[in-house]
């Protein structure tokens, strides 16, 4: 396929994803903009809830934010330091949502991306709190679910994501997740040489970020600890809870169903 | 960096999403929860005492049937899309526990459909045609064994399906949701069946599964340590304390105890109300699980306390 502005070369069956740069986030949030003109997503409304927080009015990721920008200002020292990360869709290698999707509208893509068929998605929501990472929600128009495609069309296209190709300081890149795994351990190699001591890869099986997921196709480089962005340190793979659950409920069933058995032979006083 | 000072998280906002789940699927939880307990009661029941249990048999299969009726509308009407419903049936998927639960569901009510079918002709043999009347009695006993297995699963999916999500009050102590579910839909089952007749075998059995029901749920709350916080404080404090356990639980085996100390005629009516407060209980709880999961996926503290790093302090 089509070699994109990053030289990176889409094939099928070879996992490309988004590495999200903290430490050079600007918070123009121009991958918000671009995200929503590409897929079409409507403003979020502020009206009348201009949140407060700091740069921050969009808050979350939702069914029609598929990007949200993260803006922390906290006191460091006599100064104040600005945080500021662009969230979005992990495309865990093994997802919550899609191992919940009792429809299959949830797919992996060729492209190693988690991908919601909007036709085939009946709005059930259990992907909803089956994400352990907060990004899929139901759509109050479309009453379906939806979220990052990792810009499935443009890739197909041989394209890469509207918020990678116009972020302006490159802190979103795209491109296959071993070359941006590399690149994400020499900047926090760097960033830690300049004193971030909180400098931290995001995504990846050793630092953190995953537990049973099996590793994050959109990987972040954070400059402090994952939950001043709202990202669970350690979050589990909910569908593992499963078998477990089903073990315990269905020996408590037997165990009711044999004092059953028992009460219902008892003699009738 | 000033992680003493600054509170952990994003102004206090939420981490995950919570789930659309209200009413339908309360309703839902209930009502499959006795569907599918009254069919295993009833094959319980047939396999230990047929003739002894003849009345608590019978009840039991319409008690289900009855039960199971509102249980498609209430589904479909929660989904997004309703008019998408049959793609559900379009894949079987193992891993989900809502797949699971809506094959369960779809098979389940087949089989409760012939088992009360094959029942109404034994009480009343003239109800239709010799053909199909023979064809539906012949069906009565593979179907009453398939009815109550896929019950079993029926009631004890619901508690699978929350635990294996990211809400931290479901997912905390997820092995102890689906014997709490269970056992409330053992309990509320065997309820609905002592409303419907007179048998003290089935009071009995009620009474061991709000037994039961009550040490899962003590378990549980215990366990869950700061995640209990909906249960413990809060708006659903006093509806878990005073509807579920107290009168639930604790109301029922009350009224049964001071029951045979009260005239012979006021007996009945006692065991219908100990029945009718084991099925608020039964409603409560479901209501009550739900809600304190759409609030504990609200609480940003709860998640960082369900996904803290390994070897970190809890949620920092």
């Amino acid at each position: 396929m089509t070699d994109n502005r990053r030289g990176v070369t889409l094939a099928p069956d070879h996992a490309v994803g988004f590495l999200t740069d903290a430490s050079l986030c600007i918070g123009c949030k121009a991958c918000e903009v671009a995200c929503k003109q590409w897929n079409g997503l409507p403003a979020d409304d502020i009206t009348g809830r201009l949140t407060g927080q700091s740069y921050d009015n969009t808050t979350d990721l939702g069914a029609t934010t598929w990007r949200h920008v993260a803006f922390v200002e906290r006191a460091s020292g006599p100064a104040t330091a600005w945080l500021m990360l662009s969230d979005v869709c992990k495309h865990c290698v093994h997802a919550g949502c899609m191992e919940a999707c009792p429809t299959g509208a949830i797919i992996r893509t060729e492209f190693e991306s988690v991908y919601i068929q909007p036709d085939i998605c009946n709005g059930c929501g259990y992907c909803v709190p089956a994400c352990p990472f907060g990004v899929p929600q139901l759509d109050a128009e479309a009453h379906i679910a939806r979220k990052c495609t990792l810009c499935y069309d443009r890739l197909r296209d041989g394209l890469e994501p509207a918020c990678a190709k116009t972020c302006p300081t490159d802190s979103i890149r795209f491109g296959p997740v071993a070359d941006l795994m590399a690149e994400a351990t020499a900047r926090v190699e760097t960033l830690r040489a300049r004193g971030v001591a909180d400098a931290q890869i995001y995504g990846d099986l050793a630092s953190g970020g995953t537990n049973g997921i099996g590793g994050l196709n959109a990987i972040f480089v954070l400059n402090a600890a994952p939950e001043t962005f709202n990202l669970p340190a350690a979050p589990s793979l909910p569908a593992d809870r499963a078998l477990p659950a089903y073990a315990s409920a269905l020996a408590a069933a037997a165990g009711l169903l044999g004092a059953a058995f028992l009460a219902f032979g008892r003699r009738r006083s | 960096m000033n992680a003493a000072t600054s509170p952990p998280g994003y102004y206090g906002l939420p981490v995950i999403h919570r789930s659309h789940w209200k009413w339908l699927v309360i309703f839902y939880f209930f009502f499959g929860g006795i569907a599918g307990a009254a069919q295993a009661i009833a094959a319980v029941a047939a396999a230990r005492d047929r003739e002894g249990n003849r009345d608590v048999i019978r009840a039991a299969r319409y008690v289900s049937l009855a039960a199971f009726l509102p249980c498609p509308a209430l589904l479909i009407l929660d989904l997004g899309r309703p008019g998408r419903f049959l793609h559900m049936l379009r894949i079987l998927k193992f891993r989900s526990p809502m797949s699971i639960g809506s094959w369960t569901l779809a098979l389940f009510g087949a089989a409760a459909t012939a088992v009360a079918t094959g029942q109404a002709l034994d009480d009343r043999p003239s109800l239709l045609p010799d053909g199909i009347a023979s064809l539906a009695r012949r069906l009565l006993g593979p179907a009453s064994v398939v009815a109550a297995l896929l019950g079993v699963l029926l009631s004890a999916y619901t508690g699978v399906l929350l635990a294996a999500t990211a809400v931290p009050i479901w997912a905390k102590r997820s092995r102890l949701l689906g014997p709490i579910f269970v056992a409330s839909a053992m309990s509320t089952a065997a309820a609905a069946i002592d409303i419907a007749t007179e048998s003290r075998r089935i009071a009995l059995l009620e009474g061991i599964c709000s037994a039961t029901e009550l040490a899962v749920l003590a378990a549980w709350f215990a366990r869950l340590g700061s995640i209990r916080r909906p249960l413990a404080a809060g708006r659903l404090a006093p509806l878990f304390r005073h509807a579920v356990i107290g009168a639930g639980i604790a109301a029922p085996f009350g009224l049964r105890a001071i029951g045979p100390h009260m005239p012979a005629s006021a007996r009945r009516a006692i065991e219908v109300m100990a029945a009718l407060l084991t099925l608020v209980g039964g409603f409560a709880l479901r209501y009550v699980i739900v809600v304190a999961g759409a609030e504990s996926a609200d609480d940003p503290a709860a998640t960082f306390a369900l996904t803290a790093a390994p070897g970190s302090e809890a949620g920092r």
